[in-house]
């Protein structure tokens, strides 16, 4: 897997993570009553790890990423049976099918968001 | 479904082998089959988590979990280290048994907290944690989720 998108990966679950804190009323309330989490303090962790994280990205990358992830809701999307599950087209098969391809960071054709496969 | 309905067999390890809370991670996240990358992004996720507030909820039990990319669904393993580690555990004492829940962030069947909560209300009844000392074998790990029907 590419370095760069191997960063991608992790801020985007970071961002989830925060997401489903921030937002999610049923996340808040496990994470609090089960597991004690200050979850506003955790808010705060969070924030500081994915700017810490942003700074590994590399410019040509950080910049892309900005202007998808200021647009859309998820910049990093799997591929999963062959479709890009942001935009639900179909990725060519000429790269879904090779290991090689499948590695490198990848923007979706038709969306533009970056890319990893899952099968 | 209940809790049985979430567990392969295979993500069930009754010996783990880590000493520490870190090895003990890896080795939970082994039991789910994913290539190495996908290893390494998911032991940073949960380290990560666990630095904003130990999983370990108590009486031995631990249930490590976070929402990852790397998986494309929910995905549950456990563990048991008969000598316990130190997880930094709300009440300080080691953890013996493990729970690992790892969901991806869209998840269309929803089903990834409320198997949190199930799995947070089962370690938390009172004679759990001496059942799950007493397993001798995977099956009787999914026979015990069975009988008790959470």
């Amino acid at each position: 897997m590419d370095a760069q998108l191997e960063i991608l990966l992790q801020i985007q679950d970071l961002k989830g993570q925060r997401r489903g804190l921030e937002e999610g009323r049923s996340e808040r309330q496990v994470e609090e009553e089960a597991f004690n989490l200050r979850v506003d303090e955790a808010l705060t962790g969070l924030d500081e790890k994915i700017d810490q994280v942003m700074e590994e990205l590399d410019p040509g990358v950080r910049r892309r990423y900005d202007r998808l992830a200021g647009g859309i809701d998820r910049a990093v999307v799997p591929v999963i049976n062959g479709v890009c599950y942001g935009c639900f087209v179909s990725v060519a098969t000429s790269v879904a099918s090779d290991p090689a391809e499948r590695a490198k960071l990848r923007n979706c054709d038709h969306c533009g968001r970056f890319l990893y496969f899952l099968d | 479904m209940i809790l049985r309905d979430f567990f392969d067999i295979e993500a069930v390890k009754l010996d783990l082998e880590g000493e520490t809370k870190d090895e003990v991670l890896k080795e939970l996240i082994g039991l789910l089959g994913l290539d190495d990358k996908s290893e390494g992004i998911l032991f940073k996720m949960l380290k990560r988590r666990e630095n904003l507030g130990s999983t370990g909820i108590g009486n031995g039990i631990a249930i490590p979990h976070c929402r990852s990319l790397v998986v494309n669904r929910l995905r549950l393993a456990f563990g048991r280290k008969p000598d316990g580690v130190d997880f930094k555990a709300i009440d300080d004492r080691p953890v013996r048994d493990f729970f690992l829940i790892v969901a991806p962030p869209l998840e269309v069947s929803n089903q990834y907290l409320p198997v949190l909560g199930k799995i947070a209300q089962f370690a938390k009844e009172p004679d759990v944690p001496e059942q799950l000392g007493q397993l001798e074998t995977p099956e009787d790990f999914l026979a015990l989720l069975e009988a008790k029907s959470i």
